[in-house]
């Protein structure tokens, strides 16, 4: 069936606005590290004046070392004693008793920005899935629309259940770096499979990949977060300066970060090592061998071990913290290797980039 | 990092040397939690231990869990050459090429074993020491879950409140009711019970531990199956010309590598024949020259006389005859030749196979030998474009499909060196004993000859076939791999959703009569979080069921049940500063003493996912 050029033109449209309403979020978010706490200071917006008195209060709590928490109960003095509300992880803005949703203007916006822009890269993979009557992650072009998207919908789905609005901007920036780089040198136009990609287990392989690359990239930027935290809050302990104090202060504690990029990996991994044996599977059917040690699956190989690697570190004393997030660093170079450098540098039965 | 009792051990007890006495701990009796287990392997004294002293302490250290770090990484690093360098097992032409490009560096690379890596001994090393680590924390921790799950809970520590989660209440029952009502409630919720003088212990989530097992014992599945395909199994190719059949015997094969268990006499007696093949390509667009399908018509037999059977073979959709399957993995052109040498005699008349230099055109060469060519052996090599078009003078292919096939001749006479023992590839020609007539070449269209000089003959070129190239393979690990990578996942899966945790109830009649209920609870591994909103729901739960006077004591606020997700956590929490974490998760924490007994890390540190 020919392509559908008026979809596949409207496709590029979608995701052109979608890396425009990324970046505007992004500016919006970086309004809100900046500004949030002057305009609270000021007292400049009566709407939010209550965040604004509240988010005073908890600053220092969720950068502090084991203050208590803001509404803990009265430990035993009387008969009843209640299980205190623990270390919020996050958001910075809401009240104690926190709503599920974003709070400041400045937040608002980004977190607005963010979901309409969701909304038009999923409608932007659609329209192209439809202008070419098939499953719209062939070559690398679409690959790289789809795992950014699914990025964007890990940010969505942790802002909400873990009110990890901050993250927003720190996921945005790589999504869109990547989307401008989608864009301008990888686009490649609509079109159809060639016969090894014709299978239903594209559906399948390539899904799982898609899913298990957005959950690492999340928990990748956190790490990242995290080890910056990390070394800042190490070296005011240690009496010295840090230039980027200022913005951790305006993040969870380290700990919390950590975490956050633990729970992805620990979505993320089964679903990679579904993806490398719906994989293999494939590639029985295709090629008459499970496992080949084809360059793309050696690499989702090393990447799943140094996954394991960082799952047993993050588990094993005197591994984790520091040392746990730099193996977690390491896992998302060989994954971003996998995904891009396999594909640009060395050739084997994957090469379907499109690029050549 | 050696010196730190912290590295984590795969086992926790039973590894001997280690502090059982540690285990007296109220609560933390359990033997299979307190932390023996976070004993680095100690080095033996020097001749202090003697031969089974320095194996036992090789044998922790193989199975410590930073040697198993550190072999994982190992594992991955020596991958890393496999993908980078050609492989012998993936494209050895490539490998043959490496060997000409770089002459003085690939026969080091060569004795190194980097162009085979994953067949390489290093590489099985590492592998086998992996399993072998593998092992030793696999079979001792099967023992101790089976022994656990034997064992009741362990007692109710004294005090509760020092637990990371707990709740307390007064209520109007007697202790023993209160006690009663607790044991029957956490009995619905199928907790494993322990109860005593005062207390009740709880215990959940065994599953968690047997997900983790079955995830290793998998793997160690995985790789016996894929050693039981490559003791069993074999992998053969076959290039077909359409027309053309074969049988599945090692001769009719072009490349065969069975299994070292594989009798290469008894084969699946099957045969297939080659049809019609026919491939498609975009015509037109940003995507020209993309191929659009491949079909080939087979014919085949199980065995020498049964019925044929007929199957469209296309990529993706293998044939499987008697458990091998035949794959689609290449196709080409095979252009026919008729070749007279000086005598007059036809020595050549037939398809040669010409190799695709280019994927996307299908420009393809190849070499045609007449050994028994009068006076002199003949020699050509060619290039076949399928549709051909001259550019700058050069003949080239704008397209894969045959629209306008040409081949391009370069004529050699002489000696082909067939003769001297030395096996040759059918795709290349030896010129050393050649020497290339002096014939300018031209694009030669079907039905065209070109005269050679010094009376030498003639060639001519009849028209083209098309050839497939297959792969057969017969691997019978296929099954149990494919088992044993459904058991890991599950595994997996499992072992970060369930998380062990207990609950502990304490009721005591307090100085004004009442009785005094204090619940506690600990998540020994709870990756994927939410112990601390089970444990607010149980709390709620009982104490509606107690019906006590103090009903405002109430739970966490439905604001905060999320939150309490991702306050007491996984197995790792402590990894940093267990006691500022501690407190933060539990207000009531930050105001007492440091848990010592009660800390967390005591009960999740020993961990190994």
């Amino acid at each position: 069936m020919p392509v559908n050029t008026t979809l596949a033109d409207a496709s590029n449209g979608l995701l052109l606005s979608t890396l425009i309403l990324y970046a505007l979020a992004m500016l919006c978010y970086a309004g809100d590290l900046a500004f949030a706490r002057h305009r609270v200071l000021a007292g400049l917006d009566s709407a939010t004046a209550a965040d604004a008195t509240v988010t005073e209060a908890k600053v220092p709590e969720l950068v502090g070392a084991g203050a208590p928490a803001a509404g803990a109960g009265t430990p035993a003095g009387g008969r009843s004693v209640v299980p205190a509300p623990p270390d919020l992880p996050s958001d910075m803005h809401g009240s104690a008793r926190t709503s599920r949703w974003p709070s400041g203007a400045w937040m608002r916006a980004g977190f607005g920005l963010t979901c309409v822009g969701l909304v038009l890269h999923v409608a932007a993979i659609l329209t192209r899935g439809l202008a070419e009557h098939r499953v719209p992650w062939g070559n690398m072009y679409e690959f790289i629309g789809a795992f950014t998207c699914m990025a964007v919908i890990v940010l969505v789905a942790a802002a909400v259940w873990y009110r990890a609005y901050y993250m927003g901007l720190f996921v945005l920036l790589p999504v869109v770096l990547a989307l401008g780089i989608d864009l301008t040198w990888i686009y490649t136009p609509a079109g159809s499979l060639v016969p090894a990609l014709q299978s239903y287990w594209i559906a399948i392989h390539v899904t799982a990949m898609i899913i298990a690359i957005g959950l690492f990239v999340f928990g990748a930027v956190v790490t990242t977060l995290y080890l910056l935290a990390d070394r800042s809050q190490r070296r005011l302990a240690a009496g010295r300066t840090s230039w980027s104090a200022g913005i951790w202060q305006r993040l969870p504690k380290p700990i919390i970060l950590d975490r956050l990029s633990y729970r992805s990996v620990l979505f993320g991994f089964p679903v990679w090592t579904f993806g490398v044996m719906a994989g293999a599977i494939w590639a029985d059917h295709a090629w008459g061998r499970y496992w080949g040690w084809d360059p793309k699956e050696t690499w989702s190989f090393i990447t799943w071990v140094i996954y394991a690697m960082f799952l047993h570190a993050r588990a094993t004393a005197g591994w984790r913290g520091r040392r746990a997030g730099w193996i977690h660093l390491i896992a998302f170079g060989c994954l971003m290797f996998n995904v891009i450098g396999v594909n640009l540098w060395i050739t084997g039965l994957h090469s379907y980039a499109g690029m050549s | 990092m050696s010196g730190l009792p912290a590295d984590g051990e795969f086992r926790g007890v039973g590894t001997g040397l280690a502090t059982p006495a540690q285990a007296g701990t109220p609560g933390m009796s359990d033997s299979s939690v307190v932390g023996s287990g976070r004993q680095s392997p100690r080095r033996p004294r020097r001749g202090g231990l003697g031969v089974t002293g320095w194996l036992r302490w090789t044998w922790r250290q193989l199975t410590s869990m930073r040697t198993a770090l550190i072999l994982l990484f190992l594992l991955a690093l020596a991958s890393v050459p496999g993908s980078v360098l050609p492989q012998e097992g993936i494209d050895p032409a490539a490998v043959t090429q490496y060997y000409q490009s770089h002459p003085a560096l690939a026969p080091i690379l060569n004795r190194l074993s980097l162009f085979s890596v994953f067949a390489a001994p290093w590489f099985a090393a590492i592998y086998l020491l992996l399993f072998a680590s593998l092992a030793g924390c696999v079979l001792p921790r099967t023992f101790r879950l089976v022994g656990s799950a034997r064992q009741k809970p362990p007692r109710a520590p004294s005090n509760l409140r020092r637990l990371p989660a707990n709740a307390s209440y007064t209520t109007d029952l007697t202790p023993a009711a209160a006690l009663a009502k607790a044991a029957g409630l956490l009995k619905g919720r199928r907790f494993r019970l322990h109860e005593g003088d005062g207390w009740v212990s709880a215990e959940k989530g065994y599953l968690r531990e047997v997900g983790n097992l079955l995830f290793h014992i998998a793997l160690l599945a995985l790789l016996l199956s894929v050693g039981l395909g490559g003791l069993f199994g074999y992998k053969a190719n076959r290039l077909l010309i359409v027309g053309q059949g074969f049988a599945n015997t090692p001769t009719a094969l072009d490349v065969f590598h069975p299994g070292r268990l594989v009798s290469p006499t008894n084969l699946q007696p099957f045969s297939i024949n080659l049809d019609h093949f026919s491939a498609s390509y975009v015509t037109s667009g940003a995507q020209q020259d993309q191929p659009i399908t491949y079909d080939a018509s087979l014919s085949y037999q199980t065995q020498p006389g049964s019925r044929t059977r007929h199957y469209l073979l296309r990529v993706n959709h293998p044939l499987v005859v008697d458990n091998v399957s035949v794959y689609l993995i290449g196709h080409g052109y095979a252009p026919v030749f008729k070749v007279t040498d000086g005598t007059g005699k036809v020595r050549w008349d037939g398809p040669v196979p010409f190799i695709p230099v280019d994927q996307t055109t299908l420009t393809s060469e190849g070499v045609i030998k007449v050994p028994d060519a009068q006076p002199y052996e003949l020699g050509f090599a060619g290039v076949f474009v399928p549709t051909a078009v001259t550019a700058n003078g050069e003949l080239q292919s704008a397209f894969p499909a045959a629209l306008n096939p040409r081949v391009s001749l370069v004529a050699f006479k002489g000696n082909l060196g067939m003769n001297s023992g030395t096996p040759q590839s059918v795709y290349t020609l030896d010129t050393k004993g050649l020497k290339q007539l002096p014939i300018a070449p031209r694009a030669l269209a079907a039905g065209q000859s070109m005269k050679l000089p010094d009376g030498a003959g003639t060639i001519t070129y009849l028209g083209y076939q098309q050839w497939i190239s297959l792969a057969i393979t017969y691997d019978p690990g296929q099954l149990p791999a494919l088992i044993s990578g459904i058991g890991a996942l599950a595994g997996l899966i499992l072992s970060f959703l369930v998380r062990r945790r207990r609950v502990f109830v304490r009721a005591a009649t307090a100085a004004d009569g009442s009785t005094e209920v204090i619940m506690g609870g600990l998540a020994r591994s709870d990756a994927a979080g939410g112990f601390d909103s089970e444990f607010a729901e149980l709390s709620r739960q009982l104490r509606d069921e107690h019906e006590g006077r103090s009903m405002a004591a109430s739970q966490t606020g439905d604001g905060t049940v999320d939150a309490a997700d991702d306050s007491f956590d996984d197995d790792s929490d402590s990894g940093h500063t267990a006691v500022p974490v501690a407190a933060a998760v539990s207000g009531t924490l930050a105001t007492t003493d440091p848990p010592a007994a009660a800390n967390p890390e005591a009960l999740t540190s020993q961990e190994k996912e």
